[in-house]
């Protein structure tokens, strides 16, 4: 059997088309049926297929003991389990983020080219705690790279800065509320 | 009815064609996904929150947009019939996702038709900026501005490490996503898309045919946009994005002189037979429209064809599809009735006088 569009390949595929209750049936080879589809704006299409690439990430969910713990695998707030996160590849709320935070790091990692940390913008209701935060972080690890390169002259001028940091944080904090 | 202006068969201010290498990146979109705190997320919610969420985000959006001096009218899905809808998926200003109607929504479309805010897709919020041209950092301080504006109204649910919470995990971090639709036929043409296709995948960033599926581009449309949302702020995802554009763009310019300087006829000769079918043709399918098309905007880019405005080509593009085709003829169409009404609509805007347009008996 020869496709029925390029009359060249093989036909492999079956195509069934109800356009205004007509059926009409053709056979087509695999190119032609990809390239088959009905004129269509996909901008909104997801760029890969998330469930997919999910649950082949974790294939055992169903059937073997789930590596997070019972009690945890369930969203308080909006029910999701983590197999439904997994099926659907979609969280059910802002809490499934916290609830199912031991199996995200490498689902982002994976999606996001090793990343798993936000860099970017942040609302101006969470930008001055927050901005600070991540920079006491850096600090840190400057301060610890100082001392193993021990250059403690250097780690004793950014402990001060992170401490100015902290007090910073705290009065910030207290006038924030 | 506030929703006919969005309908009409006009020009979107970002179909105009103005702006920088606009040959071949004919128009540039930023997306922001943004969902609200204290309420559950569009796959988990209720039909009662999901009119909740509609309701409190269309209002701050009608009332606070004047500060953006922007009026929106808001447009709610569900009162909308189905073909309408489809003109505005059409269009570009709401998803086929949207467009369902799973749930109670919304739509709010700035007057020029460059800002649409999508309320209840995959994700409460979705900020839309479209541009024509080649304009990543423009199209994005406008959907920022906006973005800025809501959240002095509206309560965000952001993470400190994981930024912005989304419904698909390939959203979170800056919720952004950046896009530019190039057209590029010489690349195609030589093949040599198939090789860029899969390096620049490995970037975090894709490209794929932006009408219908598989591994064909309609039209030789193209979009590319940025895949990674997590761990690069929106500034450097804009600069990749930017970078990598900038390196297709030159590739389509090489890719064009090539063709010209080895076989000048050959195009010249596909070039005229497709700005011909168009002009001529009383019967055109999709496909074959699209391709026409790509090939008479290349004519024009190259210079081989003068005197036509680009700006109506990219008219077309969107014009021709099934529900403006209906639309306009005022009643549902079959297949073959809608080939005869595009290239009647074809002939329409493409021969501006009688020299090229021996017209034909009009169809009964």
């Amino acid at each position: 059997m020869i496709c029925d569009q390029c009359g060249e390949r093989p036909a492999s595929v079956i195509v069934k088309q109800n356009i205004n209750g007509q059926l009409t049936e053709r056979q087509l080879c695999h190119v032609c049926a990809a390239g088959n589809h009905n004129f269509n704006i996909v901008f909104e299409q997801d760029p890969l297929a998330i469930n997919q690439l999910l649950t082949n990430w974790f294939p055992n969910q169903q059937t073997s003991p789930s590596p997070i713990k019972k009690e945890v695998a369930v969203c308080p707030s909006c029910g999701f389990t983590f197999n439904k996160f997994l099926k659907l590849g979609k969280f059910g709320c802002a809490d499934c983020y916290e609830v199912f935070e031991s199996q995200l790091d490498e689902i982002f990692k994976r999606l996001h080219n090793g990343n798993s940390e936000h860099t970017g913008k942040i609302p101006a209701s969470y930008g001055s705690t927050l901005k600070i935060k991540k920079e006491i972080e850096e600090l840190r690890k400057q301060m610890k790279f100082s001392i193993e390169q021990e250059n403690f002259e250097e780690a004793a001028r950014l402990r001060d800065q992170v401490k100015a940091l902290n007090v910073q944080l705290e009065g910030g904090a207290s006038d924030g509320n | 009815m506030a929703i006919e202006r969005f309908l009409q068969p006009r020009a979107s201010s970002w179909m105009s064609n103005d702006g920088e290498n606009v040959d071949i990146a004919m128009s540039t979109r930023i997306r922001l996904a943004r969902n609200l705190n204290n309420f559950k997320f569009p796959y988990a919610y209720t039909e009662d929150e999901a009119l909740k969420v509609d309701k409190e985000i269309s209002a701050v959006l009608l009332d606070k947009g004047k500060e953006l001096k922007h009026s929106f009218t808001h447009i709610s899905i569900q009162e909308t019939p189905q073909l309408e809808r489809e003109v505005l998926v059409e269009k570009h200003l709401i998803s086929p996702y949207l467009a369902k109607g799973t749930h109670s929504g919304s739509v709010l479309i700035s007057e020029n038709e460059e800002l649409s805010i999508m309320v209840n897709e995959e994700d409460h919020l979705r900020i839309q900026s479209l541009q024509s041209g080649f304009h990543l950092q423009d199209a994005y301080q406008r959907a920022n501005e906006l973005d800025s504006l809501l959240e002095k109204h509206l309560s965000y649910a952001f993470h400190e490490q994981y930024g912005y919470l989304t419904s698909c995990p390939t959203n979170t971090g800056t919720g952004m996503r950046a896009s530019v639709m190039l057209h590029l036929p010489a690349l195609t043409m030589s093949h040599q898309i198939t090789r860029i296709i899969p390096a620049i995948s490995r970037l975090g960033m894709v490209v794929r045919g932006i009408y219908g599926e598989g591994s064909e581009a309609l039209g030789n449309v193209y979009q590319i946009s940025n895949q990674v949302t997590l761990g690069k702020s929106e500034y450097e995802i804009l600069q990749d994005l930017e970078n990598m554009t900038d390196q297709i763009i030159q590739q389509e310019r090489r890719a064009r002189e090539a063709i010209l300087s080895n076989s000048p006829v050959v195009l010249e000769d596909r070039i005229y037979r497709s700005l011909g079918t168009l002009t001529h043709a009383r019967m055109l399918t999709t496909e074959e429209a699209a391709t026409c098309l790509s090939d008479v905007r290349l004519g024009i880019d190259l210079k081989m064809i003068e005197g036509m405005d680009m700006s109506i080509l990219n008219e077309l593009m969107i014009f021709m599809q099934p529900a403006f085709l209906q639309r306009y003829s005022d009643k549902p169409l079959q297949p073959k009735e809608r080939d005869y009404a595009r290239a009647k609509l074809f002939r329409d805007r493409l021969n501006n006088d009688d020299v090229t347009n021996n017209r034909g008996e009009d169809f009964a």
